[in-house]
């Protein structure tokens, strides 16, 4: 028998879930809709963004929350030269690595630039906020150069 | 396998969450925590003294979260530990608790934490065990109507009366009125009020069949040696099995099925027992939809082929009625329906009566208790023997 001729027939699956983010997501995500940036203190004293509910080196639960600043320092980014359409820019953008004021490691977001020659490891970046927003991690369009 | 294992093991630590419709207040991994944490406060330990974590839950589809062990290692206090997950559907509770005492008796580890969970009010677990496949009938119709005609057929078997599976409903809720952990209480419930909830797959009736809820459940095993030093009494694990067969194939028999059978054989064989009805002191034992557990009474040998309604109807199973053979003590899959967690509940349940520690659903004096799982199209079992004393 050709190959061709065994049955095969494509099919699509969708469901629709809930997600409950507990007290600690949940606090940095509701502070984002009131556009400020919250981290957590993990037991080695640094300061976690975006926080964590159990400590990554003891498990202990986390409560110590630090709110930083919702400017910050380039760590370490790469250029998207073609962005697709699920990026969150239509023109050429940087993902960077950002280690914001206050905190003491690095979170990844869009930054905007014109040109991948603006762009460089240690330049300050600030958090460009949604006109609305839900509490979600859009609520930072993108950080915009200093 | 007991028999073969090198090490006798036992659970010292059990710890549960208050069953219920929806923790909105916690996140999965708050869930999980929880569990655990209670779980190594009874065992009077902490997460530094496990030595490895077993977790199960049903599958990946229900709360559409891929692989959640991944992001579980944190909650659970396995940084730099051996995680692992076990899949085995609704049996998964049972199978995790096997797979985390097999870890104890050959002698790997000392000290495992065991953990499974669901939170069905982020889930959609009607609908994911209802997808539809090409070139398969698609049932559309969740586990009620998978199982309603094996129901079906077992009442045309057995010629049991149209109620029975009316009194397993309205037992098990008053057993689960008994437990504070219980997601159901429904101490008033009646035979007519169970009669006359709605119909959802004939013959299961709405209070038929089990809620869904949010919830977890977890257990510490540890090794003969570390038992010997707990601060309560442990249940000692005296005998573990897993059968599993073909889900559908033509001819299967799907009433009493064989794998269910061959499970319990084996577990008995490695406890020493010859006469479950009157060896054990009581047994939790999976029943989702009211008529499994006369059906099961069957599959396990508490009763002869065609008589497992006998002993329902008799009040045998009941605590309230003073039965002999007390099933499902907790108020059962029944009263609360976590998935993943709910085999794990079973074999917690069990073991919580041979400590002596089931509270106001507690079996007086206890000794000896048997642990249930199913799974799949009733194609997954699990089952274990737990005992007051070590043989």
């Amino acid at each position: 028998m050709l190959e061709s001729e065994v049955l095969s027939q494509a099919f699509e699956l969708g469901f629709t879930y809930t997600r409950s983010t507990g007290p600690i997501v949940g606090r940095f995500l509701t502070d984002l809709k009131n556009r400020k940036i919250t981290g957590i203190k993990a037991s080695d004293g640094r300061v976690i963004v975006p926080p964590m509910e159990f400590d990554p080196d003891t498990a202990e639960a986390l409560s110590e929350f630090v709110g930083v600043g919702s400017e910050g320092e380039i760590v370490s980014w790469c250029w998207v030269a073609r962005p697709r359409d699920a990026h969150p820019l239509d023109k050429p953008f940087a993902w960077a690595m950002i280690k914001l004021d206050g905190a003491d490691v690095a979170m990844v977001h869009c930054v905007k630039a014109e040109s991948q020659n603006d762009v460089a490891t240690g330049a300050r970046v600030r958090a460009v906020w949604a006109d609305e927003t839900f509490g979600m991690m859009t609520d930072i369009r993108w950080f915009e150069l200093l | 396998m007991t028999s073969n294992s090198a090490v006798l093991a036992a659970v010292v630590g059990i710890g549960q969450t208050k069953y219920q419709t929806k923790r909105g207040d916690v996140s999965i991994a708050g869930l999980v925590r929880e569990a655990a944490v209670n779980a190594l406060q009874d065992a009077d330990l902490t997460f530094d003294d496990i030595d490895a974590v077993v977790i199960g839950k049903a599958p990946d589809m229900f709360e559409g979260v891929v692989m959640p062990e991944c992001y579980l290692t944190d909650a659970l206090g396995c940084n730099g530990k051996p995680m692992f997950r076990v899949h085995t559907a609704g049996s998964v509770g049972g199978s995790t608790a096997l797979v985390a005492a097999s870890h104890v008796q050959s002698g790997t580890f000392k000290r495992v934490l065991t953990v499974t969970y669901e939170k069905q009010s982020e889930s959609n677990a009607m609908w994911a065990l209802s997808s539809p496949q090409p070139f398969s009938v698609h049932l559309n119709a969740g586990a009620g109507g998978y199982f309603a005609p094996i129901i079906r057929e077992y009442m045309r078997r057995s010629n049991a009366p149209y109620d029975a599976g009316i009194k397993v409903a309205v037992k098990d809720r008053l057993h689960g009125a008994r437990n504070p952990l219980a997601h159901l209480h429904l101490p008033d419930i009646t035979m007519k009020e169970v009669e006359e909830s709605m119909m959802l797959w004939d013959p299961i009736r709405f209070l038929e069949a089990c809620p869904s809820s949010d919830g977890a459940c977890a257990m510490v095993i540890v090794s003969e040696d570390v038992a010997e030093d707990a601060p309560k009494p442990p249940a000692w694990i005296r005998g573990c099995a897993m059968r599993s067969e073909p889900t559908m194939y033509a001819g299967r028999e799907e009433v009493s099925p064989q794998a269910g059978r061959d499970c319990a054989a084996d577990v008995y064989k490695q406890a020493g027992v010859t006469d479950p009805r009157k060896d054990f002191d009581c047994a939790e034992v999976y029943v989702p939809f009211s008529w499994y557990e006369p059906m099961w009474l069957e599959n396990l040998g508490f009763a002869p082929e065609g008589e497992g309604w006998k002993l329902t109807m008799e009040g045998a199973t009941s605590l309230d009625e003073g039965g002999d053979i007390p099933w499902n003590c907790s108020g059962g899959v029944l009263s609360s329906n976590p998935i993943g967690a709910s085999g794990m509940i079973r074999f917690a349940e069990a073991a919580r009566q041979v400590r002596g520690d089931a509270g106001g659903h507690q079996v007086d004096g206890a000794k000896l208790a048997l642990g249930h799982a199913y799974g799949g199209g009733a194609q997954f079992f699990s089952m274990w023997v737990v005992g007051a004393e070590k043989a």
